[in-house]
C-alpha cells in the first residue's frame, strides 16, 4: 500500500458534483446559457436553464440571438462552456433521436402552453390542421389564436409546431419560413403530391379498409386513396353513411 | 458522476479574475467549473453533511455572483479568487452551524488561545504521512475537530492553501491560523494513533 500525504487524501476524496449543479447556480444568478447544435435546418442556438430548454433559434447571428433572448425573456443568455443533461437531451432530439427533453414554457400564456403541448403530441410523418388543434382544446373558433400561439413557439423543432398546417394541406406560416416548414414535413415523410391530389378532388377524409376513416394527413393514408378498400370522403356525413368509425389516432371529427 | 478538476494554480486565478472583470456573465461559468468540486467538498467537510453540501455550495456561487455584480471591474480583476470563494463558503457554513450546532464531541482542548504562536510555514515534519487504508479514519478525525480548528486544518492540509490565503479566507491573523492548523494536525494525528491507524 502506497504512502500519501493529506493533500493526496484531499484530492482523492474530493466530492463528485451533480450534473445539474451549474444549471442550478445559474438559475440562482438569473442567467440562462446557450450552445450551438445541429438540426434538420442546420446550426441552431439552444438556450436553457434549470427548468428546461427555453429557446431554439437559427444560429446565423449569435449576438442577434442574445439580444432577441433578452428582449423576449427579460434575462441574459450567455454562451455555455459545458453541456449538461438538458442541453445534451436537446442535442439528441435535434439530431432526430427519440428522447424526452425538458422544456421551459414559463414565458408562454396558459393557452399558448396548451396549444404547444397539443402540437407536441403530433408524431413524425403526421400533420394536423390548425382547426383540429383548436377543436382538440375545446376552442373550435380559435384557429387563428392557435396559429398565433404556434408562431410564438419558443422551441421550434423540439416542439414540432411545423406539423400544424392548413386544412387544405397548404403549409401556412412558420418561424423559419414556409419553405423550411414544407421541407421538414417532406423529410419526415409527408407526401404533399398525394395531399394536393386529395384536396383537389374535394376529399376531406380517407376511408380505410378496416372500417375507419382518417384525416388525409394521418401518416401516409393520402397515398393509398386509390388502392382497393380505400376511398376519399367529402364529408363526415358520407363517412357515417358508410358506417365508418373515426380513427382513434387522428380523431378526424369532434367526439 | 465524478468531475475531475485540476487544482487551480494561482496564475489561472489571475486570468480568471481578468475575464470576470471584462465580462462577468460570460466568464462566471468558468469560475463554477474550476471551483465547484473543491467548494462542495470543503462545505461537506465543514458541515459533516454530504447531502446538504451541494445546496450550500450552490448558494456560495450565487452569492459570489451577486457580490461580483456589485464590484467595479478593477476590483473583480484584483480579487484573490480562491481565498475569496473559500471565505464565502466558510461564512455560509458558519451560518449553518449557528442554525444547527454540530455534536460537541470534539477531543481537542479549545480555550480560545493559540498554544503555538508561530510555526514554520514550510511543509516538512509537520505533514502527515498516511497509508491509503487510513483515509476513512482521516475523515472521522476531521469530523471530530472542533469548529474552531477544522477550517484552518482543512484549508491548509487537505485543500493546500497557503497560510496567507487561509488568513484571508478566515479573516484571522496569520499566526492564529498557523496555530489552529497545527493544533488540528496534532489532534488528527492523536486520533489516528488512538485508533492504531
Amino acid at each position: 500500500m502506497s504512502e500519501t500525504n493529506l493533500t493526496d487524501y484531499g484530492n482523492a476524496t474530493r466530492c463528485s458534483v451533480s450534473p445539474d449543479f451549474t444549471a442550478k447556480v445559474f438559475a440562482g444568478c438569473g442567467i440562462d446559457r446557450y450552445v450551438r447544435a445541429d438540426s434538420a435546418l442546420g446550426a441552431v442556438c439552444v438556450a436553457w436553464g434549470a427548468g428546461g430548454v427555453s429557446a431554439v433559434r437559427l444560429a446565423a447571428d449569435e449576438l442577434a440571438f442574445e439580444t432577441w433572448y433578452a428582449d423576449r425573456f427579460g434575462r441574459r443568455v450567455v454562451p455555455a462552456i459545458e453541456d449538461d443533461p438538458i442541453s445534451s437531451a436537446a442535442r439528441a432530439s435535434l439530431r432526430g433521436d427519440d428522447v424526452t427533453v425538458p422544456i421551459d414554457l414559463r414565458d408562454c400564456s396558459p393557452f399558448e402552453q396548451r396549444v404547444l403541448h397539443k402540437a407536441a403530441e403530433i408524431s413524425r410523418g403526421n400533420a394536423r390542421p390548425y382547426a383540429w388543434v383548436a377543436r382538440e382544446l375545446g376552442a373550435q373558433d380559435a384557429s387563428r389564436a392557435v396559429g398565433n400561439a404556434l408562431g410564438r413557439n419558443p422551441v421550434p423543432l423540439l416542439i414540432p409546431c411545423h406539423r400544424v398546417i392548413r386544412a387544405d394541406s397548404s403549409v401556412g406560416g412558420y418561424v423559419f419560413g414556409a419553405d423550411a416548414k414544407r421541407e421538414l414535413l417532406e423529410r419526415e415523410g409527408l407526401d404533399f403530391g398525394a395531399l394536393e391530389n386529395v384536396a383537389r378532388r374535394g376529399f376531406r377524409f380517407i376511408a380505410n379498409d378496416d372500417g375507419t376513416f382518417c384525416l388525409p394527413t394521418c401518416g401516409d393514408v393520402a397515398t393509398r386513396v386509390d388502392l382497393p378498400g380505400y376511398h376519399g370522403l367529402r364529408s363526415a356525413g358520407e363517412a357515417h353513411a358508410h358506417g365508418l368509425v373515426p380513427c382513434v389516432t387522428c380523431r378526424p371529427i369532434a367526439a | 458522476m465524478a468531475v475531475a478538476c485540476a487544482v487551480a494554480p494561482a496564475d489561472s486565478d489571475e486570468l480568471l479574475a481578468g475575464a470576470l472583470a471584462r465580462d462577468l456573465d460570460a466568464a462566471f461559468e468558468r469560475l463554477v467549473i474550476v471551483y465547484r468540486a473543491r467548494i462542495v467538498t470543503f462545505v461537506a467537510r465543514m458541515l459533516r453533511d454530504d447531502a446538504r453540501a451541494e445546496d450550500v455550495a450552490q448558494d456560495v456561487f450565487v452569492r459570489a455572483y451577486h457580490a461580483l455584480r456589485t464590484y467595479p471591474p478593477e476590483r473583480r480583476g484584483a480579487l484573490r479568487l480562491r481565498s475569496w470563494l473559500y471565505a464565502i463558503a466558510h461564512n455560509l457554513t458558519r451560518n449553518v452551524f449557528r442554525d444547527a450546532p454540530p455534536p460537541s464531541d470534539s477531543f481537542d482542548y479549545d480555550d480560545g488561545t493559540p498554544r503555538v504562536a508561530v510555526l514554520d510555514p514550510r511543509p516538512g515534519p509537520e505533514t502527515l504521512v498516511l497509508r491509503e487504508e487510513a483515509w476513512a479514519s482521516v475523515g472521522d478525525a476531521i469530523a471530530e475537530l472542533s469548529p474552531a480548528l477544522r477550517p484552518a486544518f482543512v484549508l491548509r492540509y487537505v485543500d493546500d492553501l497557503s497560510y496567507d490565503e487561509i488568513a484571508h479566507t478566515l479573516d484571522q491573523p496569520v499566526g492564529t491560523v498557523k496555530a489552529s492548523a497545527h493544533r488540528g494536525l496534532l489532534a488528527v494525528r492523536a486520533h489516528l494513533e488512538k485508533n492504531d491507524v
